[in-house]
């Protein structure tokens, strides 16, 4: 679980203390953003692809209840049993009463971020179940009792030298041994043990479809099979809005998914769920938990059609240079930092905050989502809940007062220009721009608009 | 009211407006001169490889030529394949050899399918995976292949596309994750 009290700047500010981490942690995930930009540009059509995937998910959104509804129908028939879970809380409950059913002591799970934004871990431990995450990034942030840093590369945050010292004190691993091959293969040994010897596998969702009543699981590593394959019990968590209407869709999805994801054209594993495995049971949980409120704002529906890839993060420059673990939602980012704020403005307002309006997540987004035009009106709600901390809310009031005086501005500007300048080094380093390692920059002669004016003259 | 109805009747109180399904067949989307070609280019990049049968070769032939001391081989494109009563039992496969439906050009992936949806844990199990797919059962988007795997269904099927594999340690390519550690697919 996130300590929800986090606030984006404080945190970002100590993640940054460590200067050679943080240039790793940007390049490392700038490297992926460069991999997906490869990838697209491999597809003339790529720009259509993204406009049919934001067409389908809008439509989608626009009769969500009716898709649901066939979804259930179709499941069903296929011998699944389908939940529905308003909250949280619920959620748990149920996940917790078909184990407690089962008599199921371990649960292995693939990759799920609504199983953290539930808190569904520390619910079935704390009722005598053993969970075992198995995405190897997962395992490694749960064997640290710390979460994801990212949805997709969730512990990208560390460095190979912390995995090796974790692994050795968890898995016994030599120590000192960082190479990654032989850190990988251990921890495969040691969670093929997991996967052979429990009693139910949860998996999350990438896509469910209408159609078929059938969930669609995108994994590289194959976690997600080998526990939906073994142990008799499978749990689906998800979302209410993962739902897509045709199989044919998938053929639109599968091809941006983990080209936006990762840079490759698609995951290893793309496995489609209908029904239990002979002898097992299949069981889907649709949740609620705050995504009908979202789809009744105008101004943030959109945020609806994600199917979290995460290329909104690996091109976000406050991402790169902040690590996930500064925003206080579960889910980091731009589309994090609209999704939590449209949960809970209060805890999560500092994250609308995290961004500098640049632009590139909404570009990059395969459902096109205007991601930075939600931050902006996020940034508005933050204000009125009064989120803000005093320094920030006075600078914010006075720059409105200032940019509703033109003169006043004026005559601001033009007397910044002359004094910075002159102003002692020991006075200018300790301002807030100042202070992450930057010099003030240079101050220009004249202002933007001085400069505007004249070259309005000198036309002809 | 249950929180099934209280949760459809939200959503359908909330519809935001939307736009009509598109015709997904409208666009043009990517085409490949060889097919094969392009599918064996990708697969050798994502832990796989790919080859055609050749006149008097068999699929045992190639398999044993590139694995001479393999472990157990389960083999169930052959007449009476090898049956297990529970999907641990595959535990210690070292070779697995499972037929493909179907691969597809621009991905590498090859649809994996079959009645009565009781190999399935074989497929991850297996350290060593090899797909038999039909010469001509090649397609190049994952468009194509969704129009034509609709046809079937057996409660799974999958797409596997090279090796299991994972980049969680410093972004580092690792190749076998959790499933088998090598592909080949075998066109024939």
């Amino acid at each position: 679980m996130k300590n929800d009290n986090i606030n984006h700047a404080e945190a970002a500010a100590a993640f940054l203390q460590d200067r050679e981490q943080a240039r790793w942690h940007d390049s490392a995930i700038w490297w992926v953003r460069q991999k997906r930009d490869a990838q697209a540009k491999q597809l003339p059509e790529w720009e259509q692809l993204r406009a049919l995937a934001q067409q389908i998910k809008a439509h989608t959104l626009s009769r969500l209840d009716e898709y649901l509804e066939q979804f259930q129908r179709n499941a069903e028939q296929n011998g699944v049993t389908v939940h529905w879970a308003a909250d949280a809380d619920e959620h748990n409950r149920i996940v917790h009463g078909i184990l407690a059913a089962g008599g199921v002591k371990k649960l292995v799970k693939s990759k799920s971020m609504l199983t953290e934004e539930c808190g569904l871990n520390p619910y079935l431990e704390q009722r005598g179940i053993e969970v075992i995450d198995t995405d190897l990034g997962e395992r490694i942030v749960q064997l640290r009792h710390e979460p994801p840093s990212h949805i997709v590369m969730p512990a990208i945050h560390l460095k190979k030298e912390q995995i090796s010292e974790l692994f050795h004190k968890e898995l016994g691993t030599e120590a000192g041994n960082n190479d990654p091959t032989y850190l990988t293969h251990a921890a495969r040994a040691n969670l093929r043990e997991h996967f052979l010897t429990a009693g139910a596998g949860l998996t999350g969702v990438n896509f469910a479809i209408a159609e078929t009543g059938g969930v669609v699981v995108c994994t590289n590593e194959g976690n997600a099979d080998l526990g939906t394959a073994l142990p008799p019990i499978h749990i689906a968590s998800m979302g209410l809005e993962k739902i897509i209407p045709k199989q044919a869709h998938l053929g639109v999805f599968t091809r941006l998914l983990a080209r936006s994801a990762i840079g490759s054209p698609i995951t290893t594993y793309t496995s489609h769920f209908q029904q239990a495995r002979p002898g097992g049971e299949m069981h889907i949980v649709i949740v609620d938990n705050g995504r009908s409120d979202i789809l009744g704002s105008d101004d943030f529906s959109q945020s609806l059609r994600c199917i979290r890839c995460g290329a909104c993060m690996n091109t976000c420059p406050v991402y790169r240079r902040s690590t996930g673990h500064s925003y206080s939602y579960i889910i980091p980012g731009p589309i994090g930092s609209t999704l939590g704020p449209s949960r809970d403005i209060k805890k999560h307002g500092s994250m609308a905050f995290a961004c500098t309006t640049c632009g590139s997540c909404s570009n990059v987004c395969p459902v096109k989502i205007n991601l930075h035009e939600q931050l902006i009106l996020q940034r508005k709600r933050a204000f009125d809940a009064g989120t803000l901390k005093p320094v920030k809310k006075m600078g914010l009031l006075a720059m409105r007062f200032l940019t509703q005086h033109p003169s006043l501005m004026d005559t601001g500007g033009k007397l910044m220009r002359k004094v910075v300048p002159i102003l002692p080094q020991a006075l200018t380093q300790h301002s807030a721009w100042s202070r992450p390692g930057r010099d003030l920059p240079q101050m220009p002669a004249q202002s933007f608009k001085e400069m505007w004016q004249a070259r309005q003259k000198d036309k002809p | 009211m249950s929180s099934r109805e209280q949760i459809l009747a939200k959503l359908r109180h909330k519809r935001p407006h939307g736009p009509a399904l598109p015709d997904i067949d409208a666009v043009p989307f990517i085409t490949f001169a060889d097919k094969f070609d392009a599918f064996a280019t990708l697969v050798r990049n994502l832990g796989g490889d790919a080859v055609q049968l050749q006149p008097g070769e068999t699929v045992a032939g190639i398999v044993a030529q590139r694995w001479p001391q393999p472990g157990r081989v389960v083999d169930v494109t052959a007449a009476n394949p090898e049956q297990v009563s529970a999907p641990h039992d595959w535990h210690d496969v070292d070779i697995a050899i499972v037929p493909g439906e179907l691969a597809v050009a621009e991905s590498a992936a090859v649809w994996v399918s079959h009645a009565g949806n009781s190999q399935r844990a074989l497929y991850f199990l297996t350290q060593k995976l090899v797909l038999v797919v039909p010469k001509d059962a090649i397609v190049d988007t994952m468009r194509d292949a969704y129009a034509r795997v609709s046809i079937r269904e057996h409660g799974f099927g999958g797409f596997i596309s090279g090796s299991s594999r994972t980049a969680d340690i410093e972004q580092s390519l690792v190749m076998g994750a959790h499933g088998a550690m090598a592909a080949l697919v075998i066109f024939v």
